[in-house]
């Protein structure tokens, strides 16, 4: 089972993309569950859900990936036994950390006869707010631009060019090595980009990229 | 040496015979009480509650024992709806505080009804049990999290810029919650107080936002003061990946200081890093096997990275000319699920006392 993370602070506009993106890949033939944040920007409205064939699950808000670790991963256990998705979209909090969630997804393994992989850590960064953003919750926003994969400057629809051009450019000083890419879920601008990197593109396990890591950080103490 | 002599030592870094260890097991003692206990039990029964780290103890043999029950004590009774599943950890699912007029509405609950009322009381029960085996804790959420378990981690740090005032509010009341909680723990017998200060945590906050919203004198300042005029051994918990060590060792004087390592996080600090940064002079750290490794690693795996742990601390503690400030613990919450390996803690202990032994550098 794949597990898909879509990031990004409170207000941007996470919930709107991900119910669009489960309902285009359902479309493409995908069988897709998604989980999203309980406390996030929007519910999940259960009549959109079913007529797209969509399976949605709720998960906590909390801030701390070891607290709701196990939740998650018996969410997605239950997922695997019942609907048996080929991808799950998670809707994070917007304080949790990435590897902390594919930490969490990969307990899953433990407790039942599956096997997670990880589509690359999107993170959705809202063009519209983002100097307040930088002012009031700065760190956050940088942990989550950080550790994303692919990062798109969303509600490019309603940004003026000059606040886009300023996500952009705050994306590539905190994370060279991420893709930027654009997003609007009014004009559907990136989402067949969004559609390839879920189902096409596959990112580290943790517990690979921490083996890899340990196993660095040894042969350089060692020179 | 006994449990208590080695711990005191560690405590003081004086020679002890080893490093000493507490993967920090809480809910997951209860699976040896039998399998007929669900966590919704165990954390709303004091008597299991404390008979679970009592078997956790005549089972594990662990140095210390800290009641941690879970971060979503306060909001639980303040208020806030917890979902309880029969085998993870309760977590909030509805939040208290939904606008910001619902901060100045936070009232102190009744502390011996509702969970806090079995965290403190189940922490009376365990301490009288092992207070003569092991240092026993009590283990209590800071203002912040407490008020970030009560109305969301994101909006509170939405509100911290927006509207200060109404946050401070909220914090207030957290912090005289806390203030009533130690004091009532204080009558429990337990000789520590761990204190969960997460959010001092540069993923999150700077120096300026944490000593304001927790690290200064109104909050966590007013509360360490209590903690030691009340005579505890005041130590803190933060299992985040960026922590103020500098504001909660040097600042707060912890007589423990517990932290997780995130090897994938830039500057996520190492034992061994941590150790030759100086903050082992000034308290006893512990930390940081990562908790996924009691699910998913094999006996052999953790036994390997508990001793490899064993060794980095003392290599760095013998170049740093410290004795036994060095606890082998978890970082985070051994995880308290249905299919965490008891094997596996009881590996990080028993390897603790083969490979963690202390002799001359």
């Amino acid at each position: 089972m794949k597990v898909s993370q879509i990031a990004g602070f409170l207000g941007s506009g996470k919930t709107t993309a991900l119910m669009k993106i489960g309902e285009g890949l359902v479309k493409k033939g995908c069988r897709i569950a998604i989980v999203v944040n309980d406390v996030g920007e929007i519910s999940i409205d259960s009549k959109f859900v079913e007529a797209n064939g969509l399976e949605a699950r709720e998960i906590a808000g909390g801030c701390i990936c070891c607290q709701i670790a196990g939740s998650f991963a018996e969410t997605l256990v239950k997922l695997h036994e019942g609907f048996n998705p080929e991808i799950v979209i998670v809707e994070p909090s917007g304080v949790a950390i990435p590897w902390g969630l594919k930490r969490a997804a990969e307990y899953s393994e433990a407790k039942s006869d599956m096997s997670i992989e990880h589509a690359p850590v999107i993170t959705l960064v809202d063009a519209t707010r983002i100097d307040m953003l930088m002012k009031a919750v700065r760190r956050l926003v940088e942990t989550q631009i950080r550790e994303a994969d692919v990062c798109f400057v969303n509600k490019v629809d309603a940004a003026k060019a000059e606040d886009i051009a300023k996500t952009e450019e705050l994306i590539r000083n905190i994370n060279p090595r991420a893709e930027i890419a654009h997003l609007s879920s009014v004009t559907m601008e990136g989402m067949d980009l969004i559609y390839d990197i879920i189902v096409n593109r596959i990112s580290p396990r943790y517990d690979d990229a921490v083996e890899e890591e340990l196993l660095r950080k040894e042969y350089d103490k060692r020179g | 040496m006994n449990h208590i002599e080695r711990a005191m030592a560690a405590l003081t870094d004086g020679e002890a015979d080893r490093l000493t260890t507490y993967p920090i097991a809480c809910g997951v003692n209860r699976k040896l009480l039998g399998d007929n206990v669900t966590y919704a039990e165990w954390c709303r029964d004091p008597k299991l509650f404390a008979d679970a780290f009592v078997a956790g103890q005549k089972y594990f043999d662990f140095d210390f024992a800290i009641g941690l029950m879970d971060l979503s004590v306060m909001a639980g009774d303040l208020g806030a709806h917890v979902r309880m599943d029969d085998e993870n950890t309760p977590f909030v699912d509805k939040y208290i505080v939904n606008d910001l007029e619902d901060y100045e509405k936070l009232e102190v609950p009744d502390i011996k009804a509702g969970r806090t009322g079995v965290l403190i009381e189940g922490t009376r029960l365990f301490t009288e049990k092992l207070k003569d085996e092991v240092i026993c804790a009590a283990f209590l959420e800071g203002p912040l999290l407490a008020l970030t378990q009560s109305a969301g981690a994101e909006r509170v740090f939405m509100d911290m810029f927006t509207n200060p005032s109404a946050v401070h509010a909220g914090l207030e009341t957290m912090t005289e919650f806390d203030v009533q909680m130690v004091e009532a723990f204080s009558e429990t017998g337990a000789p520590g107080l761990v204190w969960d200060y997460l959010w001092g945590n540069y993923s999150c906050l700077g120096d300026k936002e944490y000593d304001e919203f927790e690290g200064g004198s109104k909050y966590a300042g007013k509360l360490n003061k209590l903690a030691v005029d009340l005579g505890f051994a005041n130590c803190v918990h933060n299992c985040a990946d960026l922590p103020h060590l500098d504001t909660q060792i040097k600042k707060f004087k912890p007589a423990i200081y517990s932290m997780a390592y995130y090897p994938l996080i830039p500057d996520s600090p190492s034992a061994g890093e941590t150790i030759e940064k100086g903050y082992a002079d000034e308290c006893l750290l512990a930390g940081n096997i990562d908790p996924q490794f009691f699910i998913r690693a094999s006996e052999e795996k953790i036994s390997k990275v508990t001793a490899d742990l064993c060794q980095e601390v003392k290599t760095a503690l013998c170049k740093k000319g410290l004795n036994s400030r060095y606890c082998i613990a978890s970082g985070c919450e051994v995880p308290p699920d249905r299919v965490t390996k008891l094997e596996n803690i009881k590996a990080v202990v028993d390897v603790t006392k083969e490979e963690g032994v202390l002799g001359d550098c």
